[in-house]
């Protein structure tokens, strides 16, 4: 407000007012606004980049999901010992005899030394079991920091102090240390060390691990978004009109962290699969003979396989950093798309 | 103010005056504390941003409150729609005590005290369409109009003057203007009896000012709803409020009719905030008579421990030792019409007719003007 004569002595506003706005007039027919998240899409779609790389993380997916049905029309399974059922194929140390770790018509990707187990069929279902987790993990990761960063935030004082030092708590534990040393407490937890494990085990263990020491960064995130949203005046608006807190949290704040929450997921999904590699190659994962990702590149890395098949790495270890580099690819154009006016 | 603005002049009496006042407001404070110290976190002292105001605001009528960046005029406003609660003193609306009631308490009376807000870019959520926005506190009474909500909607939609269409579009695809009027259509979705309106104006563009003005004029006048019009411009608060009170580090130190406060003002602070409005001349003879200024020196003293006695007095060029003793209560002191009261020991003159010199009170002003001079 700086002059008071463009209020009492201009002439026009009295015209102006309540006239519709000037778009609205040559407007056609149809008028249909384009949400935040229609505008995010079209963004999107015109980030080759990301497209490319979405494309490339969906066939990763597709192929986790559809597994056991290539596995099938392939003819194998990734638990069959190819060294007791074909042994003319490996020589006395169990090596294939065919080069490159025999790969040939029948067996794409080759023969694990040892064992003899189809690398391709092993490879797929990897997939499946790394991804399986790695999505469990992150789906339990939003849904934690959702609750306790929106609360935080939202309702603010001794609850948003007391779980801000909680995050801080968690925060201060070495994450890969503290993963490989409670894995085997954990698993003993379910079952008594003297039996054998079962796989869902592991699996269940592994999720939860990583789960207890994964959510404090988008957790903080989101509690730092409800906190900026809390200040905005249509919130007031809402608590005028009489909304109560749930309402408020769900209509009002939950739409507007989808943008970080997405984001951040993007990021914290490919992270967790090599986390859970790192695991499994540790030893500390999941362990043969349920294929993974992980346990493959322990395998390779093994005297056996690393001085009589050097190609078998190749496998995971390429699917592996496609995967990851095409995942962090789609979450950089994802948040892109999403605040295109932040530089990166 | 030049002499040839034309005020409307209709509506110079409202017809609410009489009876029961809608909102009355009794001695209100608002301390918000201050925590400090270590280790352990003690409140150790408390902003004093409303300390004991009343306020009267009658059915259909437009009340102004203006005043200074920090003198507590939204943390008022922000009160009476409890979105604060307030430490001491009442809150009535319609003789029904509303200063701690709770939400399930208030649900009865919020459809009927709504706001509107200051910044048209952060009170619409941009996730929502104008029609979810504009139909949420609808939804939030479980009110359904006749015809469904969203006919509803596109009627108000009509009467803020935007095009009904607009029903599925998102707040980023409109203008400030268009925005705000998006928020008065919200505030009126609820067919309120009083609506806050917290520097409606202040964000928008001067051009747009106007317009969104002569809206809540028109919805003032036409749907006969009383408004509290919050607001740091004299000339919008003088175009729109019949009464105005004028407020300073938290205590309204002048309240009366329009026609008192912008042409016969008693207290030095509402002289100096008037002489502050700029003028436009554009001929030499204008200038020639132009008016002289009130210059008050430094800022507003700080509302954690203001000043003893007349809280002005820091900043006032009639203090005495009587101001720091003893506190001017808020009274109809001589010379002033009826219901014109004002806060001060040593008021000025009842006119806003130019002074015989400049009063610059700031040491680095007068030393510019004495420059300017030789």
């Amino acid at each position: 407000m700086t002059s008071p004569i463009d209020i009492e002595g201009g002439g026009t506003s009295v015209v102006v007012d309540g006239e519709p706005g000037p778009e609205a007039k040559g407007e056609a027919v149809k008028l249909e606004g384009r949400s935040p998240g229609q505008l995010m899409w079209v963004r999107f779609k015109r980030d080759r980049t990301g497209v490319i790389s979405a494309y490339v993380v969906g066939f990763f997916f597709l192929i986790g999901v559809l597994a056991p049905l290539i596995s099938k029309l392939y003819g194998k399974n990734p638990y069959t010992v190819y060294a007791d059922e074909r042994p003319e194929l490996f020589d006395s140390a169990g090596v294939p005899v065919q080069p490159n770790g025999g790969i040939s018509s029948e067996f794409w990707f080759g023969l694990e030394p040892g064992n003899g187990y189809d690398v391709f069929t092993k490879l797929i279902y990897g997939i499946r079991t790394s991804l399986m987790i790695s999505v469990a993990v992150t789906l339990a990761v939003v849904v934690t920091g959702i609750l306790l960063g929106v609360a935080a935030g939202y309702i603010g004082g001794r609850t948003d102090y007391f779980i801000g030092r909680l995050i801080d708590f968690l925060l201060a534990f070495p994450a890969q240390l503290f993963f490989i040393a409670s894995m085997p407490v954990v698993v003993s937890l379910f079952v008594s060390p003297r039996d054998e494990t079962p796989t869902y085990v592991r699996v269940v263990a592994l999720i939860l691990v990583q789960w207890v020491l994964g959510w404090m960064g988008l957790g903080r995130i989101l509690r730092g978004t409800a906190l900026a949203l809390r200040e905005r005046e249509f919130i007031e608006a809402a608590k005028v009109s009489g909304a109560s807190p749930w309402r408020i949290i769900r209509k009002e704040i939950l739409p507007n962290i989808v943008t970080p929450l997405l984001v951040q997921s993007t990021y914290m999904l490919p992270n967790f699969v090599t986390a859970e590699a790192g695991l499994s190659y540790l030893g500390v994962g999941i362990v043969e003979p349920t294929p993974d990702w992980g346990q493959m590149f322990s395998k390779a890395s093994t005297e056996l396989v690393m001085q009589n098949d050097i190609t078998y790495m190749f496998f995971p270890g390429v699917s592996m950093i496609i995967f990851v580099v095409a995942f962090n690819l789609f979450g950089d154009s994802v948040r892109d798309a999403f605040d295109p006016k932040t530089a990166r | 103010m030049t002499e040839d603005i034309v005020l409307p002049a209709s509506r110079e009496k409202n017809a609410g005056v009489d009876g029961e006042p809608l909102l009355q407001v009794s001695k209100l404070t608002k301390h918000f504390p201050v925590k400090g110290g270590f280790p352990i976190r003690r409140t150790i002292g408390a902003v004093q941003a409303v300390d004991g105001i009343d306020i009267t605001v009658h059915a259909g009528e437009s009340f102004g409150l203006v005043g200074e960046s920090g003198c507590g005029k939204s943390t008022t406003g922000r009160l009476i729609t409890r979105l604060l609660q307030p430490t001491t003193g009442t809150i009535s609306y319609r003789g029904q005590d509303i200063s701690h009631a709770n939400r399930k308490q208030l649900a009865p009376i919020r459809s009927e005290i709504q706001m509107i807000f200051q910044d048209p870019y952060s009170s619409l959520n941009p996730r929502q369409t104008v029609g979810k926005i504009i139909s949420g506190p609808m939804e939030i009474n479980d009110i359904n109009p006749e015809g469904g909500r969203e006919k509803r909607v596109r009627e108000l939609l009509e009467i803020v003057g935007l095009n009904p269409e607009h029903y599925n579009r998102f707040p980023h695809e409109f203008s400030g203007g268009q925005r705000q009027r998006i928020g008065v259509a919200r505030a009126l979705a609820l067919e309120p009896k009083l609506i806050v309106a917290d520097e409606p104006v202040s964000a928008l563009d001067v051009s747009i000012q106007a317009q969104v003005v002569n809206l809540l004029q028109k919805v003032q006048k036409e749907l006969g709803i009383a408004f509290l019009f919050i607001a740091h411009d004299l000339a919008v608060v003088r175009h729109f409020s019949q009464r105005v009170a004028v407020m300073y580090l938290g205590k309204i130190i002048e309240v009366g009719d329009r026609d008192s406060i912008y042409t016969r003002p008693r207290h030095p602070y509402t002289h100096a905030l008037l002489s502050a409005v700029p003028e436009v001349n554009l001929t030499d003879e204008d200038s020639a008579g132009a008016r002289e200024r009130i210059r008050l020196a430094g800022d507003v003293p700080s509302p954690i421990s203001p000043p003893s006695g007349c809280r002005f007095r820091t900043r006032c060029w009639k203090a005495q030792d009587k101001c720091a003793a003893q506190e001017p209560p808020l009274i109809q002191i001589s010379g002033n019409r009826a219901d014109h009261l004002t806060a001060c020991h040593f008021p000025e003159e009842p006119t806003i007719e130019g002074r015989d010199e400049d009063i610059v009170l700031d040491p680095a002003l007068a030393a510019l003007e004495e420059g300017q001079a030789e």
